[in-house]
């Protein structure tokens, strides 16, 4: 392992420095995801060794930590200028977390999370009805969860060609964290809907659907049932939708939305939901072009973004067996360099991703390959070509 | 000018008339009546820390100089994203115009060039006109800051120019009552002159300026600009603190190219604006090195100073950069971005009075791509301390 570091870092970083200039200029692909200014069809990168970014690193339940070790090898093998500030963080270990406001201290100060996932156990043991990766929500405002469901070139599914967005509400709806028992077995559990949250999350995914160059937005609701709470959702997303005659709008139940997911999911480009559908939609979407390890997300308040996989499983039956797939949490971080004006390092991850997938040599146990999780990022790291 | 309409399409006339009385849209309830307009609150387009922007590039040199902006921004990572949008000058259609609208309201803030409105024709109005009326732009500011090293008649000007952006001559009122006759008006509201005189006096006030100086014909025009003036009077008497004093436009065109330094703050109606704004800019160095800043109570628009299409010199490579790279930077600045601000600000000062690198229209020798190089270069090589 450190041998190949050692015969890989001064080869990278011998051709970062004679391409730097080059790389300033590299063109990207049309639809990359967030891509600083897909919009003009450049990178936003700029490259200086000394200005380094501070990122706050979650590592999370489960096979997180071996994930973000798996990130925390390849960006130094690319020598990202990236200092993580990390923080160990969960619900089911309450004994060795970070206190709450430590947390959203830091990531309010870094503006960049890059973070695995909390497990939410069934039970509380202090009685909350909210969950750590809601109250860090919430503190946080990380109203838009934002999961890009894509296919992957070499990871063999039962549909090709899927390319749509999935914008989730998640601080409101019936993740409200309201349920009381009025009268012993009656549980009363409270779905707040606002006007105001409804539009901004509507707002997101059209400016989204506008800057990623994507032509329709389909709500999904339940209004048919739900006529006031759905409603109102659906209402607030015609009324944004009026601000933006180039972007195709349509509705759809999400019954019919969850059984055309499973169909003909190619019809799909930018979804906008409440919360619970969300995560629902997500998992779907995630199991369509390859499992939990595949996808990545984001969540964005207005001053924050939390990077991280876009299906939420922890996958603890496989803690320290080395076959967890990193590919999610390496996409990840390829969005997060994206965003941070690091565009030519985010591309050169993507693409050895996309590389290491394509070649098919090296994949882990959940797509159908032997490796384990060190032989992929050795993989990744192997494939890492600065771009021109 | 009705009757010459009528001659020329007596079909379409009455269709507009009809659908004129029927759907109103906002730009003609704002034209044919004047108030302050109340917009709808839409929530910003501010994501993960970035901003989404409204870019119009315009006509003329408007592109090139965009692209600038651009690579600029990149070199900078100043975290805003660009939603551009290009109107076409050669149709009578407004299609593109209303989506350039929709998206400012949107974003909140827009960068543009000068956008070139072709049509002769009486029922197609100037698309420039139309943006500000339509947002509510009601302040247009022009901050008039001598740049040392470059050659001009006077130096060591800093006046900043406030100017009623959305009324008066610009109202777009005209008609022929009867034939060679045409009567244009020029409306003058309490309520705008009052917002623009507390705005003036509020920004004099936070930026700490000494005097304000209120332009006015009202010797001719004693009931237009004698309301501009008694209400401008009005308000100043709110802030003792700050000198004002006013002056007639005639003779402040005079002062201005005799002793400019006299001049701090000065406020004016929409054609007085013009006129002066491109008094002082020929006074420090032409049309191509300052920006101009539109304000409504909702939405920002930023642009070059004095707004010129710049045709003649479009894809010759010799457009000065600097006015428009200084429009993003103010915007820069309204986002909250001042670091990233700073530095290109300082990158611009450094390239064009330190270095020398200056277009020919400041009597240099370099080209645009000269210069936006050069402020680059400074840009990769300032020290970030955040």
């Amino acid at each position: 392992m450190t041998s190949l570091y050692l015969r890989n870092v001064p080869r990278i970083l011998s051709q970062a420095s004679a391409k730097q200039y080059q790389c300033l200029y590299a063109a990207q692909g049309a639809r990359n995801f967030h891509s600083t200014a897909s919009n003009n069809n450049t990178t936003g990168a700029i490259e200086r060794p000394d200005t380094r970014t501070k990122c706050t690193l979650i590592p999370g339940d489960g096979v997180g930590p071996e994930l973000l070790n798996s990130v925390i090898e390849v960006f130094r093998a690319a020598s990202v200028p990236v200092d993580f500030e990390t923080y160990f963080f969960s619900e089911v270990n309450p004994t060795l977390s970070a206190p709450l406001n430590d947390v959203v201290a830091s990531i309010s100060r870094n503006r960049v999370c890059l973070k695995g996932i909390l497990a939410s156990p069934d039970a509380s043991y202090s009685g909350e009805l909210q969950t750590l990766n809601m109250k860090l929500r919430t503190s946080l405002d990380l109203y838009a969860n934002v999961v890009h469901v894509k296919s992957l070139p070499g990871v063999k599914t039962r549909h090709e060609n899927i390319d749509c967005v999935i914008i989730r509400e998640q601080t409101e709806g019936e993740y409200s964290a309201l349920e009381h028992e009025s009268v012993t077995g009656v549980v009363e559990c409270l779905k707040i809907v606002t006007a105001k949250k409804s539009e901004r999350i509507a707002k997101f995914a059209f400016d989204y659907a506008t800057k990623n160059n994507r032509k329709k937005v389909t709500a999904v609701h339940k209004a048919n049932i739900m006529k006031l709470g759905d409603g109102l959702f659906l209402r607030s997303c015609e009324e944004i939708a009026k601000l933006y005659p180039k972007i195709e709008f349509e509705k759809m139940i999400v019954d019919n939305c969850t059984m055309q997911m499973v169909s003909k999911p190619q019809q799909f480009d930018v979804m906008v939901m409440p919360n619970l559908y969300g995560n629902i939609v997500d998992n779907i979407g995630s199991g369509l072009v390859g499992g939990a390890g595949v996808v990545s997300g984001a969540s964005y308040s207005a001053d924050t973004v939390v990077f991280e996989p876009g299906a939420r499983h922890t996958f603890s039956e496989a803690v320290g067996k080395n076959v967890a797939n990193p590919t999610a949490m390496l996409l990840c971080s390829a969005k997060l360099l994206n965003h941070i004006n690091l565009g030519a390092y985010g591309s050169m991850i993507r693409n050895s991703v996309d590389q290491v997938l394509k070649d098919a040599k090296v994949r882990t146990k959940d797509i159908g390959g032997q490796a384990s999780t060190q032989e992929f990022t050795r993989a990744i790291i192997a494939n890492l070509k600065p771009i021109n | 000018m009705a009757a010459r309409i009528f001659m020329k399409r007596p079909l379409e006339l009455g269709k507009t008339f009809r659908k004129a009385s029927t759907n109103l849209s906002a730009f003609e309830i704002q034209h044919k009546s004047p108030l302050v307009k109340k917009q709808q609150k839409i929530p910003v387009a501010l994501y993960g820390g970035r901003h989404a922007v409204t870019m119009l590039p315009g006509s003329g040199i408007g592109p090139e100089l965009m692209a600038y902006v651009r690579d600029v921004f990149r070199y900078a990572g100043a975290p805003v994203d660009f939603e551009t949008i290009n109107i076409n000058p050669n149709t009578d259609e407004s299609d593109d115009l209303i989506h350039a609208i929709t998206s400012i309201k949107r974003n909140g803030v827009a960068i543009k060039g000068n956008i070139e409105t072709k049509s002769e024709d009486t029922e197609v109005q100037s698309r420039n006109v139309a943006i500000r009326n339509e947002l509510d732009l009601f302040i247009n500011v022009l901050n008039c800051k001598s740049y040392p090293g470059v050659k001009c008649r006077q130096s060591n000007i800093d006046i900043v120019i406030i100017r009623q952006n959305t009324e008066g001559e610009y109202a777009m009122l005209e008609h022929e009552s009867v034939h060679g006759v045409v009567e244009s008006m020029k409306i003058v509201t309490q309520s705008n002159s009052e917002r623009v005189a507390r705005w003036a006096f509020e920004y004099a006030k936070r930026h700490g300026r000494k005097k304000v100086t209120i332009v006015h014909k009202a010797n001719i025009m004693k009931l237009s600009d004698g309301l501009f003036l008694e209400t401008s009077r009005r308000i100043a008497k709110e802030y003792p603190e700050i000198e004002h004093n006013d002056m007639i436009i005639d003779n402040c065109c005079m002062q201005l190219v005799s002793n400019p330094h006299q001049f701090d703050v000065m406020i004016m109606t929409n054609l007085y604006g013009s006129i002066v704004s491109n008094v002082i800019c020929g006074l420090i160095g032409g049309a191509g090195l300052l920006s101009g800043r539109n304000y409504g109570d909702h939405y920002a628009v930023f642009e070059p100073g004095t707004r010129n299409t710049g045709t003649a010199i479009a894809g010759k490579n010799i457009a000065n950069p600097i006015a428009m790279l200084n429009a993003s930077v103010d915007m820069l600045e309204h986002l909250g971005h001042q670091q990233h601000a700073d530095m290109i600000q300082q990158a611009i000062v450094k390239t064009i009075c330190e270095d020398n690198i200056q277009t020919p229209d400041l009597g240099g020798h370099h080209s645009s791509s000269d210069v936006v190089q050069r402020v680059i270069d400074h840009i990769v090589h300032s020290d970030r301390t955040w």
